[in-house]
């Protein structure tokens, strides 16, 4: 298995074998999906008519494929799927990225993609929350919203025929992230899903589940209320749900919710280095998993907790299969 | 202790293989028909190969390839932004970059690139990438040879494209590639560093083993046409049965991950 670093004693490697066959067994897998590597001849059933699609290229009238990965069969459509290529983004796919640098009227973020997104200063709400058009002055303070290596999430308003990425920040839920930790996990282990914004308020932590791989786990910070902002003493603080006070980021966190974001981040390396899909149900089970052992956070990453997770995946599933059957 | 036998070339540095003079000797007779490879392989026979991707985590696709003694690791990073100063292309750019550690040779050495290798090396990938699939973007290949004993460029060249291929860049097909010594009548596959090292002349050979197609060939010292035809027909199939080595330890690691997802 591909990035698995764990020194497991021979025990552990037995147990962590038996749950990952029983967990192969039980995932369907039709026959038509067949790994190909690069210049494999891919079968097809020419009688139809067939699409060529990314990934395949034809000689000699035989269609074979120019990446490795697994062939996908959509009607007429024969695609290869690369297993490990980077994130490659698509329309209203909401991302987390990193600031790189500040330029005219735009920011460019690096999303672990192809190339750099940029956000224009027009798609990204006014501090002070007024629609109206930008001036120069607003150009030239574009440093207070954001500098260079600050941490943000936002949604990817188009691609543009060139391939360059534009994004959008436009609503209440979009913004700055501060006060938290960001994860790199291979990006095809965070699938599209209706909610990717996921607040835990007995944890007072919350979670980014960026599609490009970027996963944030910061502290949550209670929303004020609508009606407080329209008070006039309240506009020149510039607070909003995502961006903080000045006086609470002097603060710091209290050292539970700082225990709460290391422990649900060690959740989400340990699924990683297990390559199994990140979702909110399986963080929290093996949070769960962990509180109940009574690891200490630091002993989280350990091969025994990988262990365990792989078997209670292992039951879960099979328990699920038999409760469909 | 550490005194100087025969009068090594280097008079500061300490080589383990003082009794270099005796052994050249004994080498001068190559044209002699009974002449036998110092490690007994027969004149076309290649050094067994050993593949595996995935070496460097850090890296979009990496590989770690061994040809006997000689091993290489070649890690692949990208798509990524151009530079700058770079204009809108419609095609990808590759780069390539192939140095040496100080401890890959017999003597010790500054690691430094080597540039006509990383030039030779960007020839021989880039008929088979499709640049295309990549517009405005940069492939960087950067290849690390640890353990130099003849034949280089060919495994930097066969392991930069199973690299290529962990990355997921598109490519017409895998790039094998052998190299072959001429030493008076005979034509040696594979040749260690002492037979490159007082060679007649030399071929290199990339080849693309499935679609037919030979991307680079590299030919030094006097060669006759028929004899071309001849080196060229030994390199090309055992650049064939490489590729079938190199392509077995892909299916073995897609097979692999796509267990996993």
């Amino acid at each position: 298995m591909r990035g698995i670093q764990l020194s497991l004693n021979q025990t552990q490697k037995l147990r962590l074998l038996r749950a990952l066959d029983k967990l192969d067994s039980l995932s369907s897998k039709s026959n038509s999906n067949v790994s190909v590597i690069v210049a494999d001849t891919i079968s097809v059933n020419y009688d139809g008519g067939v699409l060529k699609g990314h990934g395949t290229s034809e000689l000699d009238g035989e269609v074979v494929a120019t990446l490795c990965g697994v062939v996908e069969r959509v009607n007429k459509l024969v695609y290869v799927r690369a297993l490990r290529a980077r994130y490659k983004p698509e329309t209203g796919d909401i991302i987390v990225g990193r600031i790189v640098e500040v330029s005219q009227k735009r920011w460019r973020i690096d999303i672990n993609a192809n190339q750099d997104a940029v956000l224009m200063l027009s798609s990204m709400n006014m501090p002070d929350k007024i629609q109206r058009r930008r001036t120069a002055v607003d150009e030239l303070n574009m440093r207070i919203i954001f500098e260079e290596n600050d941490f943000m999430c936002a949604e990817i308003r188009n691609l543009q025929h060139d391939g360059t990425l534009q994004l959008q920040a436009r609503s209440e839920k979009y913004g700055k992230l501060d006060r938290g930790q960001l994860l790199k996990v291979p990006c095809y282990l965070v699938k599209r899903r209706k909610q990717h914004f996921h607040q835990l308020d007995q944890y007072v932590v919350t979670l980014v589940l960026g599609c490009n791989g970027y996963i944030w786990v910061g502290e949550l910070i209670p929303e004020k209320d609508a009606v407080m902002e329209d008070l006039p003493n309240n506009t020149d603080q510039a607070s909003t749900n995502t961006t903080g006070g000045v006086e609470k980021a002097q603060a710091g966190s209290a050292t539970e919710t700082r225990k709460n974001i290391c422990r649900i981040a060690n959740a989400v390396r340990v699924l990683s280095t297990l390559s199994f899909n990140i979702t909110m149900e399986v963080i929290m089970e093996v949070f769960n998993l962990s509180v109940s052992l009574n690891l200490p956070i630091d002993h989280m990453l350990g091969a025994e907790l990988c262990v365990s997770v792989a078997e209670r995946e292992a039951e879960r599933r099979s328990t699920s299969t038999k409760r469909k059957v | 202790m550490a005194t100087k036998r025969g009068g090594s070339a280097s008079s500061t540095t300490y080589s383990p293989w003082s009794n270099q003079k005796t052994r050249r000797q004994k080498r001068l007779d190559l044209k002699d028909p009974d002449w036998v490879r110092a490690d007994g392989r027969l004149f076309h026979q290649c050094r067994p190969a050993f593949f595996r991707t995935g070496a460097v985590s850090a890296a979009a696709g990496s590989a770690y390839a061994e040809l006997g003694d000689t091993k290489v690791i070649v890690s692949v990073f990208g798509p990524r932004e151009s530079k700058k100063a770079m204009l809108y292309s419609d095609v990808g750019r590759l780069n390539c970059n192939v140095s040496y550690t100080t401890f890959a040779t017999s003597v010790r050495e500054q690691g430094s690139d080597h540039k006509e290798y990383s030039s030779t090396l960007h020839k021989a990938l880039e008929g088979a990438i499709i640049l295309e699939s990549f517009p405005k973007t940069t492939v960087d290949v950067f290849a690390l040879v640890l353990e130099s004993s003849g034949s280089d460029l060919p495994l930097v060249v066969s392991c930069a494209s199973l690299a290529l291929a962990d990355a997921g860049i598109m490519m017409y097909d895998l790039v094998t590639a052998v190299s072959l010594s001429c030493h008076g009548p005979n034509l040696i596959l594979d040749p260690l560093v002492e037979e490159e090292s007082h060679q007649d002349g030399s071929l290199m050979v990339t080849y693309m083993p499935s679609r037919v197609e030979v991307t680079q060939l590299t030919i030094t010292g006097e060669w006759s046409v028929s004899r071309i035809h001849e080196a060229m027909n030994l390199c090309i199939s055992a650049c064939s049965r490489l590729g079938d080595v190199m392509r077995s330890c892909l299916k073995e690691a897609a097979a692999a991950a796509a267990d996993d997802t």
